[in-house]
């Protein structure tokens, strides 16, 4: 279990090393997200629609769409120079490559989303400081079920072809469950209703996250193997 | 059935076959190879060179057949087997943002070697870029990531070697530099299994030679018994009667 943990830490480690020294994936990611929020903003009139009604959609919107991007390239780092390759022939279970890759992808988001949290404040007028852990606690719930089924897919994806255009054709429509729950309990939250008032949603998000994860574990063997 | 063979040989390969829809990469493959030895397998683009190496390494599993690597059955003998396997391909699978240090001491943890830092350290210096190991993979020559990809190989101390067309690429002084520490590797009792392309070099290293045209091994033999120019036509006779290049040479 020891070396299990540690070479889930090992990957997830190198991960956020590589990241450091190429800088590639988070000024990306935080770029994306501001973009997409800022054309909502310009497109949206907020003196006629209610922010808290508009803006769950338009942050989750932003998280998926840059989430995608550092999908993208996790495996991609991986098929550079066959490091793939290298991981799979390590005496380690293949269910380490998939916990390492979706730690650092799950970590890599969750960082992006704290830099776009209080610029959505600002843009929406909207005060989350009031009902920030509920808040969090809901972001915590959707990025988890988004990077467990994207860090599998994209597992998937990287062997294809057309693997930019792939994931996002995989990845969004199985997350509609999780998106529609997490859309509508940041919409609560903000509102301030507490976490006890949205059990159905939490339950639903919290089971389509072990369903993600359990499905990855089972599959991933296969899915690394040529 | 147990995956474990009790035996002295290295790797035991028997009626082995991979097939890719209609193609068959490994046609019925049968050999066997003693610990300690060095083969080499020469054969044209497209023979199935790497698929054999992707299979023995367990990479890949094999379409029909059986074979034991370090008396682990290489479909079931998973985290074991790969402890006393190493790996160089054509891809080096080293990081190229981060330095040979990190490179070796990320993989050395991925092992469970109990001093990452120290064993990766000793690599380096067995192929003799310490002075260099603070700086990014991605500045470094061909040859210089040739000579991390083995140390990257055998940072864990296996005792069987894979190497895949390790020359490709390389220029001349690179070529020589690799082939001494392979030379040594081999003087180590590793065992190893080397495909490759160039005959003379090949068989100069070798204790046994193969050569796998189509899939098939066509050819099995003691390199003390081995003609050398004899099997250096017999293998360009292969190349030219390669599908893969007879396609070539009509285009052109």
């Amino acid at each position: 279990m020891n070396l299990f943990l540690s070479q889930v830490a090992a990957i997830a480690w190198k991960d956020f090393v590589t990241e450091l020294k190429s800088r590639e994936l988070f000024g990306a990611m935080f770029i994306f997200a501001l973009l997409v929020i800022l054309i909502f903003i310009f497109s949206i009139n907020l003196s006629v629609v209610k922010a808290s009604e508009v803006g769950p959609g338009i942050l989750w919107a932003a998280f998926l769409f840059s989430g995608t991007l550092g999908l993208n390239r996790s495996f991609m780092l991986e098929q550079e120079n066959g490091c793939l390759m290298g991981l799979m022939l390590a005496p380690a279970d293949r269910t380490v490559i998939y916990f390492g890759k979706l730690i650092s992808n799950f970590i890599f988001l969750s960082i992006m989303e704290l830099f776009i949290l209080p610029l959505f404040m600002i843009f929406f007028n909207i005060d989350i400081l009031e009902h920030l852990l509920p808040l969090l606690f809901v972001i915590f719930l959707g990025t988890l079920g988004f990077c467990a089924l994207g860090t599998l897919l994209s597992s998937l994806a990287s062997n294809l072809k057309y693997r930019e255009i792939m994931l996002p054709v995989l990845l969004y429509p199985l997350l509609v469950p999780i998106v529609i729950a997490v859309v509508r309990m940041t919409g609560q939250a903000l509102n301030g209703t507490p976490l006890s008032g949205m059990m159905n949603w939490i339950g639903l998000t919290v089971s389509f996250d072990i369903i993600y994860i359990g499905v990855s574990i089972m599959t991933i063997d296969h899915i690394l193997e040529e | 059935m147990t995956d474990k063979l009790d035996s002295d040989s290295a790797i035991a390969v028997r009626r082995l076959c991979k097939e890719f829809g209609v193609l068959k990469a490994v046609d019925g493959i049968s050999f066997e190879l003693q610990r300690g030895e060095f083969l080499s397998v020469f054969g044209p683009n497209g023979a199935g060179k790497t698929t054999l190496i992707k299979i023995l390494a367990g990479l890949t599993r094999p379409s029909s057949g059986t074979a034991y690597v370090a008396g682990y059955k290489v479909d079931e003998g998973g985290a074991d087997m790969r402890r006393e396997i190493g790996v160089i391909s054509h891809s080096p699978a080293l990081y190229a943002d981060l330095t040979p240090m990190e490179n070796l001491v990320f993989y050395g943890k991925m092992y469970g070697l109990e001093s990452p830092h120290e064993s990766a350290l000793a690599s380096l210096e067995d192929v003799g870029l310490v002075p260099r190991r603070h700086d990014r993979v991605r500045t470094f020559s061909r040859g210089m990531v040739q000579r991390l990809s083995i140390a990257r190989a055998i940072l864990h101390d296996p005792s069987i070697l894979f190497l895949d067309e390790p020359f490709t690429g390389l220029d001349v002084h690179a070529a020589a530099v690799l082939k001494e520490h392979l030379q040594n590797l081999h003087d180590k009792k590793r065992t190893i299994l080397m495909t490759t392309h160039d005959v003379s070099c090949g068989l100069e290293m070798c204790d046994k030679a193969a050569l796998l045209v189509m899939g098939r091994l066509t050819f099995f033999q003691d390199v003390k018994e081995v003609n050398k120019e004899n099997f250096a036509t017999m293998y360009f006779d292969a190349v030219r009667d390669n599908p893969f290049t007879a396609g070539i040479r009509q285009q052109g």
